[in-house]
């Protein structure tokens, strides 16, 4: 067994600008977060990708202190490429790119979806699982298959956490988990369109017909029942589909919506019809983060996939299944 | 006339049981859409009503308008069930993994010519995919499980169809993808025209890149 290395890695897709310091054999060793709160409404890129620089070199420090080690120790360093916001990302590049050169250490560019999946496999044990990656800004299914996370469902249109957030915001009671909290007292399901199309997605229909419901004085208990309801039972029949097409037996949740109870209970009822097993990624590790790019970052210096400087362009779209995923093929499945 | 006796459990779906019958000497699948106990039950009976009456309705209209799909023998809308004719075959996914280069070529031509067709008709079939196409002894095409299709001529829905074809290839059968794609794209546009053929792809690229990444409050 080759010695144990140590990766620092840098997460700045959108409103969460993280550091995590993590080594080979997935020892977490830090794990340090900043996250941009936009005054109202949606993310402004410019003003994420200022907050995140005012944190930048702060939170380096941080991050090396809560782990014990001198900077020396870093044998890597990883960063988010994408998909993201271009000005989030370019900050996040630009530290790596700096950090890579004055240490001297090997560049690493880390696709932030195969991040989420990579942390939440370290995190819960699961192996070889079917992963429902739920976010604010991502809604997508995906398994392994032949050196590849392959793209198996992905929304239409807008992310599920996008579409409750919004409806949330608009509706005046804030983002999740607020429209599921309301739901518990909703007493009457009201139909919005259920748009799947095989194992894909499309809420922004429902989010306007949800809209609609408010303004014509439905309480609004009511509508977050109905919404939070139709968004889930559309994300587990589409992952159902996934779970039968693959023949697999797990199931990994994650990315933020994966704190929801109800959409995991419901998730948990489907996958008893299976013999599924469901692992879900505990909070610290299903929003953006930091120790999700270094333990990524860590598989891709072990098979070699380390980037020039010159080459470490950010790409805001950034697909899955463009990375060639040769760790997983390393020694079983770790 | 006879009652149908169920002869065997072709699969339980994702959604559904289909099972083969034998009636009066015809055999038939049965598609029985099964309540999901992780839905509240109101939404859950909504869904497969509304699924099953439209496979019907669908299955009726691609009749006439000459695609090939089963023929539907009987709804019955209390037990979310559709009785119909029974395809001797295999399912087009498995045929991928046996068949020649040469035969696939041919066999993605006619599909792409069966899709153009629908597609002409306005039915979009809304879960195209390698699993729900059969090849018979013949090698003749025919679509099923039409549950989540939809009446449109919009750009959109149809570019959803091809989108969701050519996905479940790089998915399931990416070696070949390529290839398929070409000759379906071929077969496709002898049926619908170039122009609507390019309309219909640029539209596919869009909703690719869309999916991706949408973020938030835009
Ligand atoms: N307690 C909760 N229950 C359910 N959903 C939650 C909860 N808290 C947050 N969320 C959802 O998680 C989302 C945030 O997810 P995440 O932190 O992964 O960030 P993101 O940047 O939006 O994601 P990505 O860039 O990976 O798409 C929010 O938009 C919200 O919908
Ligand atoms: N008319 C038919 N003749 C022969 N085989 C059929 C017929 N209808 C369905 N089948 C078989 O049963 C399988 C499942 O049918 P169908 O796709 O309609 O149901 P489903 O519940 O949507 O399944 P899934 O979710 O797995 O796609 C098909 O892939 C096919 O192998
Ligand atoms: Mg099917």
């Amino acid at each position: 067994m080759a010695e144990e290395k140590i990766v620092l890695g840098i997460e700045s897709t959108a409103h969460t600008l993280g550091f995590g310091i993590v080594s080979t054999t997935g020892k977490i060793l830090a794990n340090v977060n900043y996250v941009y709160k936009p005054k109202e409404g949606g993310i402004h890129p410019r003003e994420a990708a200022q907050h995140h620089s005012m944190h930048a070199a702060r939170g380096v420090m941080e991050a090396l202190r809560r782990a014990g080690i001198s900077p020396e120790r870093i044998d890597g360093v990883a960063f988010s490429a994408g998909p993201g916001m271009g000005p989030c990302l370019r900050v996040g590049a630009t530290l790596a790119r700096a950090l890579a050169l004055k240490l001297n250490k090997p560049l690493l560019a880390v696709n932030h979806g195969v991040a989420h999946i990579e942390i939440g496999r370290l995190v819960t044990g699961a192996r070889d699982p079917v992963v429902l990656y739920i976010a604010g800004g991502n809604t997508l299914i995906t398994a392994y298959l032949d050196g590849r996370y392959r793209i198996f469902g992905e929304t239409l249109d807008i992310a599920a956490g996008n579409c409750l957030d919004a409806f949330g915001i608009e509706a005046g009671i804030g983002p999740m988990p607020n429209p599921e909290v309301k739901a518990r007292e909703g007493r009457k399901i009201h139909p919005l369109p259920y748009r799947v199309k095989g194992m894909d997605v499309s809420f922004s229909g429902l989010l306007t017909a949800a809209l609609k419901l408010l303004k014509k004085g439905i309480r609004i208990e009511d509508v977050c029942l109905s919404i939070t309801e139709t968004v889930y039972s559309m994300l587990t029949e589409t992952l159902e589909r996934a779970l039968a097409f693959t023949e697999k037996k797990e199931i990994l949740l994650v990315g933020g919506l994966a704190r929801s109870i109800r959409l995991r209970q419901m998730i948990e009822a489907m996958a008893k019809l299976h013999d599924a097993k469901v692992y879900v990624v505990p909070p610290e590790y299903a929003g953006d983060n930091g120790a999700m790019i270094a333990w990524t970052g860590a598989l891709q210096l072990l098979s070699g996939l380390v980037i020039r400087v010159e080459e470490s362009v950010v790409k805001p779209k950034f697909r899955i299944d463009e990375v060639e995923v040769k760790w997983r093929n390393l020694n079983g499945s770790k | 006339m006879e009652e149908p006796k169920r002869i065997q459990v072709i699969r339980i779906g994702a959604e559904a049981i289909v099972s083969k019958l034998r009636w009066n000497g015809f055999d038939l699948i049965s598609k029985h859409r099964v309540p999901k106990p992780y839905r509240i039950p109101e939404l859950d009976r909504w869904i497969r009503d509304k699924r099953t009456i439209h496979e019907a309705k669908i299955l009726v209209e691609l009749k006439r308008a000459g695609v090939p799909a089963p023929a539907i023998i009987l709804l019955d809308r209390s037990s979310s069930t559709i009785y119909m004719q029974y395809i001797k075959g295999i399912e087009l996914k498995k045929a991928l993994d046996e068949l020649d280069p040469v035969r696939i070529e041919k066999i993605a031509g006619k599909l792409g010519e069966i899709v153009g067709k629908m597609h002409l008709r306005g039915i979009v079939h809304g879960d195209l995919t390698t699993s729900n196409v059969i090849l018979d002894e013949t090698e003749k095409i025919y679509l099923i499980d039409f549950g989540l299709s939809s009446v449109s001529d919009d750009v959109e829905e149809l570019a959803v169809d091809i989108h969701l074809l050519d996905r479940s290839l790089e998915s399931a059968h990416h070696k070949i993808r390529e290839r398929f794609m070409k000759h379906f794209l071929l077969g496709y546009s002898k049926i619908v025209g170039r122009d609507r053929t390019l309309e219909i792809l640029r539209k596919v690229k869009e909703i690719r890149m869309r999916g991706r990444y949408v973020k938030r409050g835009g």
